[in-house]
């Protein structure tokens, strides 16, 4: 990035409710226990129920009385950041969205549906809610919001590419204020692949937790809530091995005195370990690991940017699967 | 028309373009495909690829997968249909404008990417869930571990040499136009100097009985901008293109082939499958890309449309092109290639992208095929056969699910 940028707002949704003191706390957060997860390593899960205040707001609205659940979380998060900031028209702010799962609950229904049916037989009702984009459409036209709309996948750190996308935007000025939110929803068929590719382990255990992060940026300004100052991205790889190299280069990027939030979860916990074993750490939250992938992302930025103890501390954003990337926060 | 945001202020001056590349159902190249095209070809035919038994309909345009030199017989058993397509493309790019080495590998260890997709490793997501279903749990990390799309982006990084920050843009079947507008506004932010933009698509189950679902398929032929249109034929494919600062492209010695002049991007809340009749989002795209290019609409001699042939899509574009062009519209020929090669989804902007820039490059105009009783508002500006670019930009515009429009302006060097 060339110039910084300030976070000016922020909103999210987690199992736990809405709040920075629930996200805080993850042992707070509901437990459910995936029955048909019976041959694999993990079946806990943290989900948010959708018939509850504050998000049930969401359930008659016209346009997302079908929606998938994604959508919802995606809206809630959204909506709390532009509230925060009544001052800033709706109308005048771009949105980018990172996903890594996208629609997956509509997904694997409409393809079960198609399957166990009939190609015939498939649902033209589910069908435009599997498409990653539509969440993103929804919000977009419930909330009026009028600028510039990207969705974006990838692993994990497509938070950070997403964020990258939005300061682009500001650096170009093409507009002054943008959302980056990251949502993912829960799918049991999650733990399957999560099993075949055995992310997680028993030395890695976690809880797979749906929701949505979101946070309004904008031109560096000091009554923000805190800046970013640097984003690393593009740091690759294909193998386990490779991942270590692509994590120290990644960190490499950063003032080795400053602090970095722990944010790994699953089998690249142990590479973050070692990586950082000459940094100092500092966990945001309490309870469970929890991993809800690009939400997390958001999630973590959130934290690190509402903590106080530090003036500048480092989020890195561990892909899984192809790329790791990382993001400073300054309250300087 | 929308005011203010998007479209940006900075000029697109210093965006060049100096190689491209494509795979589609008419050819494993450009100049294959370009050539097809101009014959006024067609690649509809059975799809055999995937299972489409049962559909309304189960014709589309499918795609010859090329041969892929210097990759094994096991490493090409493990990519994905959308690799397969997406590789080639993008080797055929970064070789026009010669940025690989002997060995076929990058030039630029860190190269940025822009890249859409819409259903990304689809078919593998697919077998892993019939498996799951049927209890078989063999090889079920091989299937899942190549679905997403940034596995495909990792097979572009590793076959073809290089790493670097990627984006990849799911706004459905603007995405196309919007990975190369992209790639353009890092060009122009001084995020990059040079980037590999481009997109890709497999054709896959879900997504082809998704829109036989919808009965958005023409049971017949695909026929943009005809009064008896009945639906699009699905298709699949690949393109990308290399994209410099001119100041970069100029040091290193590289011929500049084109010029991306403008881009606009708008989002249409009027539905989620349709877009807003008036077509009054498109045009503010279209709008915006012309002002970023500083360039009349009088000075568009081709319109490469989204034309998916289905009832509200080509309603909203003649709408949208009417009051772009008004009087003007008569000096602008139009053609939607969809007819050709299909609605190739997230590659659809990319594809188009590179027809606009042969168009540039050779002054030939693809005509409009199969539309035999054109909607009286595009009646004299549907491109006919041998017909030859006369003004010095070519426009390319997008719609997708969700809204999303996209316009790109390139004009010549």
């Amino acid at each position: 990035m060339k110039n910084p940028v300030s976070i000016l707002s922020f909103g999210l949704s987690c199992p736990g409710g809405t709040s920075l003191e629930a996200l805080k706390d993850s042992s707070i957060w509901p437990v459910e226990f995936v029955a048909e997860a019976g041959r694999r390593g993990i079946r806990e899960v943290s989900r948010i129920n959708l018939s509850a205040e504050p998000v049930n707001r969401w359930r008659m609205k016209l346009r997302l009385r079908r929606a998938s659940p994604l959508s919802h979380h995606l809206i809630e998060a959204i909506t709390q950041t532009l509230e925060a900031r009544p001052d800033i028209d709706p109308a005048r702010v771009g949105v980018v969205g990172a996903f890594f799962l996208g629609c997956l609950e509509y997904s694997v229904r409409f393809y079960k549906g198609l399957s166990s049916d009939g190609r015939r037989f498939a649902s033209p009702i589910l069908f435009p809610e599997t498409v990653v984009n539509t969440p993103l459409s929804h919000v977009v036209a419930e909330l009026g919001i009028g600028g510039p709309v990207y969705s974006q996948v990838g692993d994990t750190s497509c938070w950070v590419s997403a964020l990258r996308t939005a300061c682009l935007w500001i650096e170009n000025g093409d507009i002054n204020h943008v959302i980056v939110a990251g949502a993912e929803e829960f799918e049991p068929h999650l733990l399957d692949a999560f099993h075949s590719l055995r992310w997680f382990t028993k030395r890695h255990t976690l809880r797979v937790a749906e929701g949505a992060g979101a946070i309004l940026i904008g031109r560096q300004t000091p009554s923000a809530i805190a800046d970013i100052t640097r984003i690393a991205d593009g740091h690759t790889f294909r193998t386990r091995k490779q991942a270590r190299t692509a994590g120290a280069e990644c960190l490499a990027d950063f003032d080795p005195s400053i602090p970095v939030i722990e944010t790994a979860t699953g089998w690249i916990a142990e590479t973050a370990s070692s990586l950082l074993i000459s940094r100092q750490t500092i966990p945001v939250s309490h309870g469970p690991r929890r991993e809800g992938f690009t939400a997390s992302s958001a999630w973590n930025t959130i934290l690190a940017a509402r903590q106080g103890e530090h003036a500048r501390v480092a989020v890195p954003h561990w892909g899984l699967s192809q790329n790791i990337a990382a993001v400073e926060i300054s309250h300087e | 028309m929308p005011d203010g945001y998007f479209g940006g202020v900075k000029s697109l001056a210093d965006v060049v373009i100096t190689g491209w590349g494509c795979v589609s159902p008419l050819g494993g190249d450009t100049a294959t495909t370009w050539e097809a095209l101009l014959r006024g070809e067609s690649a509809r035919g059975g799809i055999t690829c995937i299972p489409v038994e049962g559909c309304r309909v189960t014709q589309g345009a499918e795609a010859r997968l090329p041969e892929l030199a210097g990759v094994s017989k096991r490493e090409i058993s493990r990519l994905s249909r959308a690799s397969r397509l997406a590789l080639p493309a993008a080797r055929q790019a970064m070789a026009d404008a010669g940025i690989l080495d002997s060995t076929g590998r990058s030039l630029f260890p860190r190269l940025e990417l822009s890249v859409s997709t819409t259903a990304c490793g689809m078919e593998h997501g697919e077998k892993f869930l019939r498996d799951i279903w049927s209890n078989n749990a063999r090889h079920l990390a091989s299937k899942i571990s190549r679905y997403p799309a940034h596995q495909q982006i990792g097979d572009l990084q590793q076959h073809l040499g290089f790493s670097g920050p990627s984006i990849i843009v799911s706004n459905a079947c603007a995405s196309g136009a919007n990975a190369i507008g992209h790639a353009a506004d890092l060009l122009r932010a001084g995020f990059a100097d040079i980037v590999l933009a481009g997109g890709y698509e497999a054709l896959c189950e879900l997504v082809f009985c998704g829109f036989d679902s919808l009965q958005a398929l023409d049971p017949d032929l695909c026929k943009p901008f005809d009064l008896y249109r009945r639906g699009l034929m699905l298709g699949e494919g690949a393109a990308f293109l290399v994209m410099e600062t001119s100041a970069h492209a100029i040091k290193r010695g590289a011929k500049i082939k084109g010029r991306l002049a403008g881009y606009g991007h708008t989002t249409d809340t009027h539905h989620i499958t349709q877009p807003d009749p008036t077509g009054a989002p498109l045009e503010g795209a279209i709008q915006c890309a012309l002002r970023q290019a500083g360039l009349e609409p009088s000075s568009i001699g081709y319109l490469n449309a989204h034309g998916t042939a289905t009832v509200f899509n080509d309603g909203a574009e003649a709408a949208a092109f009417a009051r772009v062009f008004g009087k003007d519209l008569n000096g602008v020929r139009i053609s939607s290639t969809k007819a050709a090669i299909g609605h190739t989804l997230g590659a659809a902007g990319t594809l188009e992208a590179v027809f606009a820039l042969e168009c540039l490059r050779s002054s030939d105009i693809p005509p409009q095929i199969n539309t035999t009783q054109p909607i009286p508002e595009l009646a004299s500006c549907l491109a006919q056969p041998g017909d030859k670019l006369a003004r010095p930009g070519v426009l390319s515009v997008n719609l997708g699910f969700g809204g999303s429009n996209a316009a790109l302006v390139f004009t010549t060097p």
